[in-house]
């Protein structure tokens, strides 16, 4: 038994390092000099360090540089959108939602749409959300992108928040209700504050969603940056999708500096997201 | 509390996920319908779906997603389940460390991810290649040939994925009461009997639950497909989601990328069935896991 738990514990390592592995790969690509990205063996633990593909401007593609600090217009759209729509989706729509089907309106009907509309693939609504923005005249503004984005994540923070909600003792507001408070005062100044933890969830793994979210930048933002409102998958994706890239280095200093944010974040909140990320089927 | 009132409240605080509702859910979806069974003069047609019956490509489209869906899921399922278990079962101290890593990649942007691979799978000087040397493989080029970008894209997504059956599974097994262990161990089980009549059958619902929401995940994919191949070579990765994006911003057929969009919807919407069968919205809502409304 001893010898099949250490064989095991190495099985598990090697598995862990694999995981690991490409985020590796990322980081020491962004350090290593050029000369080290290109050679053949790989060199995997470079033997001199730099820093200058987060920062030496190369503009010769568009003009823009394919470097950590080429990227910071895009991340700067990134943020306002993302901290936009997760604070609209969260606080005005979701929450107050959330409250209302767990303690008045308890439709189990009602409550499956929102399961329902969380598990709807993106490419599916493309086009008529495609429509809806064009219509509005909102396509490249931060608007048009954060219209769309509200309305998946206001659905499934609803569904997540639900689930706190209802661990929500109801002696709790019973108590505040003899105290004088309304319901709405009840909602906000009580029974909000007690699922703190369900409302970080919510706002980390939409702030995340948000980040990372492609197809809608690609269709709604299509004119390029500065005209746009560009988020920054597609700073990266228009490099390596139109193979104009040379800078491998200076783009993997983009990419560590695009997941260092989420990655902090996921970390940071692991034990609230296991319970988001599989739609409550998890207490953990 | 009256009812009038109670009612009242609900409605209030219900209503801008009500607005938002009507505005951003029943549109669309009122006007994906409206747009596959028109033609682009405007008039009422069926010719957008007959139209699918007599597409090469969308038909190439359907097969690989069966490729693409068929070989994630398995391997997905399989390397996040075995994982964790063993790691539930035996990692002791290390539980957390491990836990940790394996949970990074679903933090990480799918554009991110696709950079990542597009370097390790690079066929002048990524690593993978030199990795894989001692099997005499050399030069191998895994994005750019028709018979081994997809099998690379279900590798990638799988780096991706994997670690969210994991986490399912992982869930389940820490909510297994150890009571039901001891007695196992008294009853004399010996470690596969008790996995088999013990654990399995507590984890069932997890065990569901992983691979309906990993099976909507694959067949969502997009991102992963747009940075690693674009579809490409040839039309060798183009599964649903992509097609669906191309008819309606390459081809700029948005009456003919509705009907497909329908169709996506149709063939989703088996499994979504299902997970909404199986998650007890009933518990979730606080209704003690009747069958009431």
């Amino acid at each position: 038994m001893k010898r099949l738990n250490i064989l095991l514990i190495i099985v598990l390592s090697v598995v862990c390092l694999i995981y690991f592995f490409p985020i590796y790969w990322t980081v020491v690509t962004s350090v290593k000099t050029n000369l080290e990205v290109f050679t053949r063996p790989p060199v995997f633990f470079p033997s001199q360090l730099t820093l200058s593909n987060y920062y030496v401007q190369v503009n010769v593609f568009r003009a823009v540089s394919q470097t950590a600090v080429g990227s910071i217009p895009w991340m700067i759209d990134s943020t306002i959108i993302a901290v936009v729509a997760t604070l609209v989706s969260t606080f005005l729509i979701a929450a107050p939602a959330a409250y209302s089907l767990v303690r008045y309106v308890r439709s189990v009907w009602l409550a499956r749409l929102i399961l329902f509309m969380t598990m709807i693939p993106e490419a599916v609504f493309v086009v008529p959300f495609f429509i809806i923005i064009a219509k509005i005249s909102l396509l490249n503004t931060w608007w048009g992108l954060i219209l769309v984005y509200i309305s998946f994540s206001a659905p499934f923070s609803t569904w997540l928040l639900m689930g706190f909600f209802n661990d929500v003792p109801k002696s709790v507001e019973e108590a505040a209700q003899i105290d004088g408070l309304s319901p709405y005062q009840i909602f906000y100044r009580v029974s909000l504050r007690l699922v703190t933890p369900g409302i970080i969830a919510a706002i980390i793994l939409s702030v995340i969603s948000c980040w990372n979210e492609l197809l809608y930048a690609l269709v709604i933002t299509y004119s390029p940056f500065p005209a746009g409102a560009q988020t920054v998958p597609l700073f990266l994706t228009s490099f390596i999708i139109a193979e104009k890239s040379f800078n491998w280095g200076g783009l993997a200093a983009a990419g560590v500096f695009i997941m260092l944010p989420t990655i902090l974040m996921g970390v940071f909140a692991q034990r609230y997201l296991a319970r988001g990320l599989t739609l409550g089927s998890v207490k953990g | 509390m009256q009812r009038g009132q109670a009612l009242r409240v609900g409605l209030v605080l219900a209503s801008p996920i009500v607005v938002y509702f009507l505005a951003f859910f029943i549109y669309p979806l009122f006007s994906l319908f409206q747009n596959a069974f028109t033609s682009d003069a405007g008039s009422f047609t069926l010719a957008n779906f007959q139209q699918m019956l007599s597409d090469p490509i969308l038909s190439v489209s359907l097969r690989n997603t069966l490729y693409y869906f068929a070989g994630s899921v398995t391997l997905e399922y399989s390397v996040g389940f075995v994982v964790a278990v063993i790691l539930y079962s035996y990692a002791g101290r290390l539980k957390t460390v491990f836990r940790t890593i394996i949970f990074l990649p679903l933090m990480v942007s799918p554009v991110v991810i696709g950079l990542m691979w597009q370097m390790i799978l690079n066929k002048n000087w990524g690593p993978l290649d030199y990795l894989l040397s001692p099997f005499g493989l050399g030069q191998v080029n895994w994005l750019g040939s028709q018979s081994l970008a997809m099998p690379s894209l279900i590798l990638a997504n799988t780096w991706e994925y994997s670690p969210f059956v994991f986490l399912i599974i992982y869930a389940g097994l820490q909510t297994v009461p150890p009571q039901l262990y001891e007695a196992a161990s008294v009853d004399g089980l010996s470690r596969f009997q008790t996995f088999r009549f013990i654990t399995l059958p507590s984890i069932r619902p997890s065990i569901i639950v992983a691979f309906l929401l990993n099976s909507i995940g694959v067949l969502k994919g997009f991102d992963l497909i747009y940075v690693l191949t674009n579809g490409g070579p040839g039309f060798s990765t183009y599964i649903l989601s992509f097609y669906t994006y191309v008819v309606g911003f390459s081809f700029f057929e948005p009456h003919y990328a509705a009907a497909i969009a329908l169709l996506f919807l149709a063939i989703i919407g088996t499994f979504v069935f299902l997970m909404l069968k199986f998650t007890s919205v009933e518990e979730h809502l606080g209704l003690g896991g009747g069958k009431g409304e």
